[in-house]
């Protein structure tokens, strides 16, 4: 078996007496002695931090990098930014899914447009060297250089509605950089990842950030070079001191995201056709929602199939759960087994409210002294569609819990708000 | 997570090795789950307990502690009826993070007050700990 990775923030999180556990290779902090309920509430209130370099980094880069990656990838790059389906420019990056022939997932991307020919894309843990071998077999072009930046980046997240005027306190001219600086857009770059913007710590140290992340809520991701990462992860804690800003783990990031609706590959999304789900905007449909607008590995299988089981988000009427795994499973009103759990966890952040589910941060009618108790939430892979609002049931055989599919789970989520708002 | 040496364990309670403690009180026992167990599960998100006036055996499972991450469940240290059930979990299920021996979950009658000596001592209890 392999030795456990470490990132070079590991040092820092068992010194916190973080709860470690594994994950995709690496030992990971599951929670920090404040409680995963607190890190969770953190990131809605005011701002939470993630070590996530565990994540890989693959850069793309030379004549023909942008179309091996329209190839591979299943958004159009050139149909993917705003109302208008603008094409993908420098500074702008977008979300989408590497697919085998089959229509089956191999791994979820972010892919950076650095400069026209040079590409940033980031995979899940332990997906680098799969990712960068997938693209260099999809190549027939010489020219084309595919590098596997794994364990050579130091990445971390920062989320929640305070996060850019944490941020803000370490960057030289943040207001330069916040400028225009819209949901899935950068600035900056750091080691061999550079591009027309330059973006500098207080200290000079050389950064990318990104207004993108994985909570669903407003926040950056960071990239600088591995060496940089510890000084910003603590540069940022301090920082965020008078904020409340708390170091979260991978706990916190899991409950936040099944809120807001995002898939954990090779979890949530798989060795099964990446079609009847809540992702659609990651595949590159025409407007006619029956035909892709461009070619891409998978796409065939796609439009083929029709008969594949249904990912449908659920949240239930109470925090209990019943966890994902070989012995539980999903029944209808009958008792006929139709599914299998893929994610149940709590987001503690909501409550139901007379059946509707109302969080910290909905807008509008949240009743005074609200207190959410919790709500468990996630992802079923059922066999047949089932609409908003209907009702199922998960066992593991001895209990029985009856929650309700969803289009949506977390109401009030910050991660689009205008960045000028977040300042103020 | 806590260090053996930073663990809360109480002298005048028995415990199990599945991490349940129970401690007398008149010709009742109260029960509850150890230090050990609420800091492995992190923050407890909800009680499922069970209706005062139930009956179970000796290692039956008689409810379950909702963390974020997992489901855990609760095995009764001796057999007997429930007597009462503690409420302020229901809404306060946090309680048992903050202090695991005042906030205790269940109240039984023992069927077979013998089987209370079967329950680990403080010392038997931490021996299982250290694996």
């Amino acid at each position: 078996m392999q030795a456990e990775k470490k990132t070079v923030l590991h040092d820092f999180h068992v010194k916190q007496n973080a709860m470690m556990a594994s994950f995709g290779g690496y030992d990971m902090p599951l929670w920090y002695p404040t409680g995963v309920k607190t890190e969770h509430l953190a990131v809605i209130r005011n701002a939470g931090i993630f070590d996530t370099s565990h994540m890989a980094v693959v850069t793309v880069r030379g004549e023909g990098a942008r179309e091996l990656l329209q190839n591979c990838l299943s958004k159009d790059m050139d149909r993917c930014i705003g109302l208008k389906k603008n094409a993908l420019s420098d500074g702008r990056c977008v979300y989408g899914i590497f697919l085998n022939p089959d229509g089956t997932v191999i791994d979820d991307a972010i892919i950076y447009q650095l400069q026209p020919d040079a590409f940033m894309v980031v995979v899940n843990a332990a997906m680098g060297g799969i990712i960068a071998e997938h693209l260099q077999k999809s190549s027939d072009r010489e020219g084309i250089t595919i590098e596997d930046l794994t364990d050579r980046v130091g990445k971390m997240d920062i989320q929640g509605p305070d996060s850019a005027k944490i941020l803000g306190e370490i960057i030289r001219n943040s207001d330069q950089l916040f400028e225009g600086l819209t949901y899935f857009s950068f600035k900056g770059g750091f080691g061999s990842c550079t591009t027309s913007t330059a973006v500098e710590l207080n200290g000079g140290t050389k950064i990318l950030v990104s207004r993108t992340g994985y909570t669903g809520e407003f926040g950056f991701e960071l990239f600088v070079e591995i060496d940089k990462l510890q000084s910003l992860w603590e540069g940022l804690l301090k920082a965020g001191e008078e904020y409340g800003l708390v170091a979260c783990g991978l706990a916190s990031r899991d409950s936040l995201r099944a809120g807001a609706v995002l898939p954990l590959s090779h979890q949530d999304i798989g060795p099964w056709p990446f079609l009847f789900n809540p992702w659609q905007f990651a595949l590159a449909w025409s407007d006619d929602g029956k035909s892709f607008s461009k070619d891409f590995i998978g796409a065939d299988a796609l439009l083929e199939e029709n008969d594949c089981d249904h990912t449908l988000p659920f949240a239930g009427f109470d925090p209990r759960k019943i966890a994902a795994g070989d012995d539980t499973y999903v029944i209808n009103d009958a008792g006929e087994k139709i599914g299998a759990i893929l994610t149940c966890t709590t987001d503690m952040a909501i409550g139901r409210v007379d059946g509707e589910i109302i969080g910290l941060a909905s807008e509008g009618d949240v009743p005074e002294g609200f207190k959410p108790k919790g709500l468990s939430c996630g992802f079923l892979l059922l066999d047949k569609h089932f609409a908003p609002g209907e009702l199922v049931y998960l066992t593991d055989g001895k209990r029985k819990l009856k929650v309700e599919i969803r289009e949506d789970v977390r109401p009030g989520r910050t991660a689009r708000k205008p960045i000028k708002m977040m300042l103020t | 997570m806590k260090e053996l040496s930073e663990l809360n364990l109480p002298e005048d309670v028995r415990y199990t090795d599945d991490h349940e403690w129970a401690t007398a009180s008149g010709d009742t026992l109260k029960i509850g789950v150890s230090d050990y167990a609420q800091d492995q599960m992190g923050d407890i998100v909800f009680v499922e307990m069970p209706e005062v006036g139930d009956t179970f055996e000796k290692g039956d499972e008689f409810g379950t502690l909702e963390s974020v991450k997992a489901v855990s469940e609760l095995y009764l240290p001796v057999g007997g009826e429930i007597v009462a059930i503690n409420e302020a979990l229901e809404d306060g299920p946090e309680l048992i993070n903050e202090d695991p021996y005042t906030n205790w979950i269940v109240e039984i009658k023992p069927s077979d007050p013998a089987e209370i000596d079967q329950l680990l001592s403080v010392d038997a209890y931490r021996e299982i700990l250290k694996g």
